[in-house]
């Protein structure tokens, strides 16, 4: 296979991801968080098949660079408005909190095993271990909507989960401006303290978004709009990468700022929302195919340690979500784990992660998320079902009726 | 949604009573502002964090030409300037030998990207010519072709030659060898631009005996082209290398590839029409594997992509009824196409090659488009064309762009003694016709009264991967 074939196939893939767009996929086919893809990845690449190499792998580098870019982007124009409708603020701050809290668990957890075993790369274990943390922190939507939308359940707890799944995603993504730093800044006149490139990567993704609002202007002419997101994308994304920065936040700064400044947001959802699948599908088949299971020493305890952090994490989010919501209260002390699934957002995390630290560091956060993922896959809508029939929002009528996902997803 | 709009086709925006687009001083300082502010965080980057993430450079390069080449044109339209000619100078200001702000490394990485933008202007090309047009233009088009070709190749033969004691690397040859020369410069003249008149005709969106004698010319000229070159370079190697045989070996080359490249291209227009009519969805990513996938196939091959695609895109305008859905589709990946392709150009032209050879490059620009208009009055005037194609067929014919400098490669690579000065000087050259060409067009298009005053239709420049072009 040479890097033809690898690009045509991943246009393959792309062209199936936009079919899947379609609406029918949720219900339809595939698994609920496209591990399959993850795990194709991994076969066709230098550890299962050897289609793929790994200098074949590097050289598209710029285009999974792309590809992790665009999909923030997406994300940020979605973040907190939930298409056409706000989310919650008390769904989003309790989003947010679980995330932290699953971050802080893994990492922890990493830091400890790698204290006790010695696992985990020769290197600054606070990078790879929160590295691994935030990238495990996410519960994917399109698990939860898989389940929504699959059982018909239709509540107050569905749209709970709905709202905690979508807007989940910030912390993450924002935590990774902070951990990407330049890396050589001997041509600056000033020396810029972490925190201080944080707020920079955040500045250009916000200016970028500004700048893409400024000359979509009054006026929504498709005739210039895609010209205009994607020549300014790119222009993110390239900064990023040249830099050093999170490209993941700076597009997620973009997207956000874009849906708050421009009055185009709606418009500009119906136009990009179709290209997610699209992207995603060869995003997970790269991130698959750079999956390296002997990452660093002590994988395996990386991997368990990771996992058991997760559950627990999961688990006593489930309790406070019970605590503080009456809808939640109904679903079993044992809610959390319907949590568990992790999805796009934690491989794009990932993928970046091995974009921009190249090797040991790199390699063992994207192999944590991995096998986070498969596990996820198998654990989570299975026990996120259950809880929601617990609550009463899955009943033999509601899988009879015709279509009522929509109203499980979307506020009255 | 707006984007569901059907597009409009050139005849149905003639038909729409004129309008201006509304962007008004306010918006024009907007852009003037964001494009400095651009070019400010640019610098700083660049400047600040040199050399690093090489791929990276490539992926900023082609969003800020993107940007900036859209700007540029929108900025320079107040002036009446081509779009073209601001991608161009967008390229140019931020290239390697202006401000630097896109290094020579992710200039040859846009080289992949042009690839796919050629394929696509190609397939637009071709699509863009009806047969019934070309058949009610076939006397006009026999008659210019014939005579732009022929007083081409023998004036500028004469030109390049009479000039020779002006152009360094000829010195070391005897006058029989730079008679030779002198012979491959006559082709290089007569090759067009083919991207240059479809940008022009897409942002003016004309339509007239001009347009339609341009396009038709343009389009037609490549086969004609590959042909003399194949002709010239088998009658100059004797003249150059004393060993050298006049062989005809390479005409039948030719005509195998032009006869399989023929081939290739009315299969895959077929293959298209089908998958139009029966599907006719996501053709973002076919064309995108196309123009990565396929052209590289063909190059593989020998075949030569852009007359593949051009008979392609003649296939499905002429021999299905997709034609329409087809031109619609590749219209609105336009924006996009023509500002990557023509900004890289930009960021391509050898500013510090134009500086030392500019006199020569300037009267051999010059006589060419000399020739050009005399030789365009007078075969207008033996195929009796309408009078604006007798005022203005030529002036769309003195662009060059990438065809011409892919020739001036061929050239260097089969003479080696030579071809490094040869290449230069072309490309000082093309420079100048690259820049002025469009301008001339787009006066020419104007002047006729062929340019529509509609603005282009609300439309995706590039319909999203899940969009759905079906009408």
């Amino acid at each position: 296979v040479n890097g033809l074939l690898l690009l045509l196939g991943l246009l393959v893939l792309s062209y199936i991801g936009s079919f899947l767009a379609a609406g029918r996929s949720l219900t339809g086919f595939g698994l609920p968080s496209g591990s399959e893809y993850l795990v194709l990845g991994f076969c066709v690449g230098p550890n299962v098949l050897g289609l793929v190499d790994r200098s074949m792998l590097a050289s598209f580098d710029p285009i999974a660079d792309v590809a992790l870019g665009w999909l923030a982007m997406l994300l940020g124009l979605h973040y907190a408005f939930g298409g056409r409708h706000p989310i919650r603020t008390t769904s989003l701050i309790a989003a947010s909190f679980i995330a932290l809290l699953t971050a802080a668990s893994v990492t922890a957890g990493e830091l400890f095993a790698a204290s006790r075993f010695g696992s985990g790369p020769p290197f600054d274990p606070w990078i790879w271990a929160a590295g691994v943390g935030i990238a495990c922190a996410e519960t994917t939507p399109h698990a939860v909507r898989w389940v929504i939308e699959r059982k018909r359940a239709a509540g107050p707890l569905s749209r709970l989960l709905a709202e905690l799944a979508d807007s989940g995603g910030a912390v993450p993504i924002l935590a990774t401006a902070v951990l990407f730093l330049p890396m050589h800044e001997q041509h600056l006149p000033v020396a810029i303290p972490d925190l201080g490139w944080a707020g920079i990567t955040l500045g250009l993704g916000i200016l970028c978004g500004a700048v893409a609002a400024a000359l979509l202007g009054r006026e929504f002419r498709l005739h210039e709009s895609f010209g205009v997101l994607l020549g300014t994308s790119l222009f993110g994304i390239g900064l990023a990468a040249r830099l050093g920065l999170s490209v993941l936040a700076l597009m997620f700064a973009m997207g956000l700022t874009l849906a708050a400044v421009s009055r185009h947001r709606n418009e500009m959802l119906a136009m990009v929302a179709p290209t997610e699948r699209a992207i995603l599908l060869p995003a997970l088949v790269l991130a698959g195919a750079r999956v390296e299971p002997r990452a660093a020493p002590g994988a395996v305890v990386v991997v368990v340690a990771a996992l058991a952090a997760r559950i627990v994490a999961k688990l006593i989010s489930g309790w406070l979500l019970g605590a503080v919501f009456p809808a939640a209260r109904r679903a079993g002390p044992l809610l959390g784990l319907g949590l568990l699934s992790t999805g796009a957002l934690s491989v794009a995390i990932g993928l970046a992660f091995a974009l921009r630290f190249p090797g040991p560091v790199g390699d063992t956060v994207l192999l944590a998320v991995a096998v986070t993922t498969i596990f996820g896959e198998f654990g989570g809508p299975a026990r996120l079902g259950a809880a929601l029939t617990r609550a009463g929002e899955i009943t033999d009528a509601s899988a009879l009726a015709p279509d009522n996902a929509s109203a499980a997803v979307t506020p009255p | 949604m707006s984007h569901e709009l059907a597009p409009l086709g050139r005849d149905q925006a003639l038909a729409q009573p004129p309008h201006h687009s509304g962007k008004g001083a306010g918006t024009r300082a907007v852009q003037g502002a964001v494009l400095l502010l651009l070019f400010a965080v640019l610098y700083l980057a660049t400047h600040a964090f040199p050399g690093i993430h090489e791929g990276a450079g490539t992926i900023g390069a082609v969003g800020f030409l993107l940007l900036v080449g859209t700007l540029m044109s929108e900025l320079v339209e107040t002036i009446g300037i081509p779009h073209l000619t601001g991608y161009l100078l967008a390229g140019v200001v931020a290239g390697p030998h202006v401000l630097g702000l896109i290094d020579h490394h992710a200039v040859n990485d846009l080289t992949s990207v042009n690839t796919l933008a050629l394929s696509l202007i190609a397939l637009e090309g071709g699509a863009e010519l009806r047969l019934d047009v070309v058949r009610r233009g076939l006397r006009s088009l026999a008659w210019a072709t014939l005579l732009q070709s022929l007083a081409l190749l023998v004036g500028m033969t004469g030109v390049f030659f009479a000039l020779r004691p002006w152009i360094p690397f000829l010195g070391p040859l005897a006058p029989l060898g730079a008679f030779a020369v002198a012979i491959l410069w006559g082709v290089l003249a007569v090759t067009r631009s083919p991207s240059a008149a479809l940008g022009i005709l897409s942002q003016t969106r004309a339509s007239g005996p001009v347009a339609s004698f341009t396009l038709t010319f343009v389009m037609s000229s490549d086969v004609v082209v590959v042909v003399l070159l194949t002709a010239c370079i088998t009658i100059a190697r004797p003249l150059l290398e004393p060993t050298g045989e006049l062989s005809l070996s390479e005409f039948r080359l030719l005509g195998r590839e032009i006869l399989g490249t023929v081939a290739l291209g009315t299969t895959l227009g077929l293959l298209l029409a089908a998958y139009l009519r029966l599907w006719g969805r996501q053709l973002i990513l076919v064309f995108l594997a196309l123009g990565l996938g396929l052209a590289e196939v063909m190059r593989y091959l020998q075949y030569d992509p852009l007359l593949a695609f051009m008979t392609a895109g003649f296939v499905v305008q002429n021999l299905s009824r997709q034609g329409e859905k087809f031109i619609a589709a590749i219209h609105g990946m336009g924006s996009v196409v023509y500002v990557i392709f023509f900004a890289t150009a930009g960021a391509h032209l050898d500013i510090p090659l134009l500086r030392t050879l500019w006199p020569v490059a300037v009267m051999l620009a010059g006589a060419r488009a000399l020739l050009t208009w005399m030789s365009g009055r007078l075969a207008s005037n033996l195929a009796a064309d309408p009078p604006a194609v007798k005022k203005w067929g030529w002036a769309g014919l003195v662009s060059q762009a990438g065809l011409a400098l892919g020739l001036a490669g061929t050239v260097a690579r089969s003479f080696p003694s030579f071809g490094d000065g040869f290449r230069a000087l072309a490309i000082a050259t093309v420079a100048l016709n690259e820049f002025f060409g469009p301008i001339l067009f787009k006066l020419a298009l104007d002047r006729a009264g062929e340019t529509s005053a509609v603005p282009a239709p609300n439309r995706p420049s590039l319909v999203p991967a899940g969009g759905d072009v079906r009408e």
